[in-house]
């Protein structure tokens, strides 16, 4: 069976992007706009794997990361950070929210820069869902 | 100096030893002779400051001795002693000079006055001489002093880099030295004596001097000000004058003018402006690459899903993949446009237009991504704005940064239960200027993302905002020389008001 994977995106050319390379690839391609959409969507359909940027508006990714990473039963599901951000800088403010919050969210098990090419992306939602 | 010295001369030995006695125990000095001739060489030896003198003696008389004496010296004083009933001789001697006259036998009294008198004359006389002395030395100095003072006059007015021209009361030009002739572009022979105001300034200018001196004494001189005057061969030079009206006796007699060449700092100040812009963009530069990288990743997916188009023949595809390659490409020209506006300097280009139709050219342009969206835009037009001389590309560009940001706002809104919307009003305030005002019901900013909204750099939009837009739009206006106000509260929207000036156009005739 198809495996679904969630793209949370504002950037709507992202999205066209990553829901054709998704579709190239035979996974089913679900989508949000933003943190708070994404939130519902992830509750809603479980996906095996979500794509996620970091800055977006009305709860950002960093936000929305912390909240899957603390869910128990979300935890589970694999995350690929896929951003313009450099990783360096979403650190920094993991960081600064863990220190503020309390707590230690574990690092990104994929963080992806953009501009990527397809293949690379393709490889490394395999390499996750193998 | 006293004059204490008397020299007396008599035939009679008798009377010259009596007077002699006499005038020196009232504290004279005397010299004494016995003829005229004696007499006269006693004098040239003596000096005495008095001479009295018998008038009949043997050989010289006093007439002769009087004569000779007033040869040598005619200031000396001379006292004739007379016999009486001899009037004749007495008025000779008084036409010959002889200050006064005592008459035989001389008594002490008769003398004393006589010699009073006599030295009273002398020291008027002294007294005169000094005066005389003194006042044409006073004159050549003082003369000495204005013509130093005149020479470094002129030497100051011909030399100062400033432009001077002084008027005279019939606004003729008196004064015109070689700063003027090199600010104006006229010799200073064809100008100083010949021109009159009118003829060497524009009637701008020249109606400034005219009133400033018709206003009398409260306007004797006035602040520095700026202004742009124009040369004969065709410059336009900015200046800073000043003015002064003279005044002598209450009267006016003329206008002195001063100006200064400001081209040199007018163009260090734009140059500093350029140069502060130049470095703006350049600490815009991070930000940028950033949004140029973003435009790259959007160019990048979208031809990945054009290839994907074309290889599967899906027409959906194709459309989807190209539609972002060309909002994309639109994305490069206006940041191109964006930085091109804001490293220029650019004058408003005014023109007659209506703000009422901008806006809703404006609102054409976003109604499709502010609908896409879930954000209301609405109207409300002061129709009484009518045509107005202003720039359209101006208004045109500003507005739609401000709609942009303002829709932006509402799709940043973590509220969802909201109903966002963004307004668009225009009005006109006391005929000073008239008002677009868009107002949003978005998320609103927190103070630090106020205080950064007109900085280079600053965007709040992540990488999807170039952090040019408000700063263009804040050089437009300011170019435009009207104002952006801002309020806003964090939740509830923001209200963005750009202001400028309010110059109607009347299309009805009035006359």
């Amino acid at each position: 069976m198809s495996k679904k994977i969630l793209v949370v995106d504002d950037d709507q050319d992202v999205r066209s992007f990553v829901v054709t390379v998704l579709e190239e690839n035979q996974y089913i391609p679900l989508v949000a706009q933003d943190g708070v959409e994404g939130l519902e969507m992830i509750e809603k359909h479980k996906p095996d794997l979500v794509i996620l940027d970091v800055l977006m508006p009305r709860g950002s990714g960093i936000r929305l990361y912390r909240k899957l990473k603390t869910d128990e039963e979300l935890k589970k599901i694999p995350v690929i950070m896929f951003t313009g951000i450099a990783l360096k800088s979403f650190l920094k403010s993991q960081k600064a929210l863990d220190e503020f919050q309390g707590g230690e969210v574990p690092k990104p098990d994929v963080y992806l820069e953009k501009p990527i090419e397809p293949e690379d992306l393709v490889a490394a939602i395999k390499k996750k869902l193998g | 100096m006293l004059a204490n010295k008397i020299l007396i001369v008599d035939d009679e030995d008798i009377i010259v030893r009596l007077l002699s006695m006499s005038l020196r125990s009232d504290g004279y000095e005397t010299v004494t002779a016995n003829c005229g001739e004696q007499g006269l060489a006693v004098f040239k030896a003596e000096a005495p400051d008095i001479v009295v003198t018998d008038i009949k003696m043997p050989g010289m008389d006093g007439l002769e001795l009087l004569k000779k004496i007033k040869d040598i010296d005619p200031e000396k004083e001379v006292i004739i002693v007379t016999g009486h009933g001899d009037i004749d001789s007495t008025i000779t001697a008084l036409q010959f000079g002889a200050s006064d006259f005592i008459n035989k036998p001389v008594r002490d009294e008769a003398l004393a006055i006589a010699l009073e008198r006599a030295k009273a004359k002398i020291a008027i006389r002294e007294k005169l001489k000094e005066y005389t002395e003194n006042l044409e030395f006073k004159i050549a100095e003082a003369t000495d002093e204005i013509r130093r003072k005149s020479n470094f006059q002129r030497l100051l007015i011909r030399s100062s880099n400033d432009a001077i021209v002084a008027f005279d009361h019939d606004w003729k030009v008196v004064v015109f030295n070689p700063g003027a002739a090199n600010m104006f572009g006229e010799a200073v022979k064809d100008v100083r004596n010949k021109m009159s105001i009118d003829e060497l300034y524009t009637p701008k200018i020249a109606k400034i001097f005219k009133n400033q001196a018709k206003e009398g004494k409260q306007q004797n001189t006035f602040p520095w000000r700026e202004n742009i005057i124009n040369t004969k061969d065709g410059r336009q030079i900015p200046v800073r004058y000043t003015s002064n009206v003279l005044h002598e006796k209450g009267e006016f007699v003329g206008t002195v003018n001063f100006f200064q060449d400001l081209t040199e700092i007018k163009r260090l100040e734009k140059e500093l402006v350029q140069s502060e812009r130049l470095a703006a963009v350049g600490q815009t530069v991070s930000g940028l690459a950033h949004y140029v990288k973003n435009i790259l990743i959007g160019l990048k997916g979208g031809s990945y899903v054009v290839d994907v188009g074309i290889a599967k023949n899906d027409t959906e595809k194709f459309k989807a993949g190209w539609k972002t390659i060309k909002r994309n490409i639109k994305r490069v020209g206006d940041l191109t446009q964006d930085l091109l506006t804001y490293s220029k300097q650019r004058e408003p280009e005014f023109e007659s237009c209506s703000p009422n139709d901008i806006v809703n050219e404006v609102i054409e342009l976003i109604t499709d991504i502010a609908r896409s969206n879930g954000v209301f835009v609405s109207k409300e037009f002061d129709t009484g704005i009518g045509e107005v001389m202003a720039d359209p590309q101006t208004i045109h560009r500003s507005l739609l940064n401000l709609v942009n940001n303002a829709i932006d706002a509402c799709i940043e809104d973590e509220d969802t239960s909201k109903k966002h919307e963004v307004k668009i009003r225009t009005y006109v305030d006391n005929n000073n200027y008239f008002g677009l005002e868009v107002k949003d019901n978005g998320c609103g900013m927190d103070e630090d993302i106020q205080k950064q909204l007109f900085n280079p750099m600053f965007s709040s939009k992540g990488g999807k905002g170039t952090g040019l837009g408000l700063l263009v739009t804040g050089k437009l206006i300011e170019e435009h020389k009207g104002v952006i106000e801002t309020e806003t509260s964090p939740g509830n929207g923001s209200t963005f008001t750009i202001k400028l000036p309010y110059e109607k156009v009347n299309t009805v005739d009035k006359n």
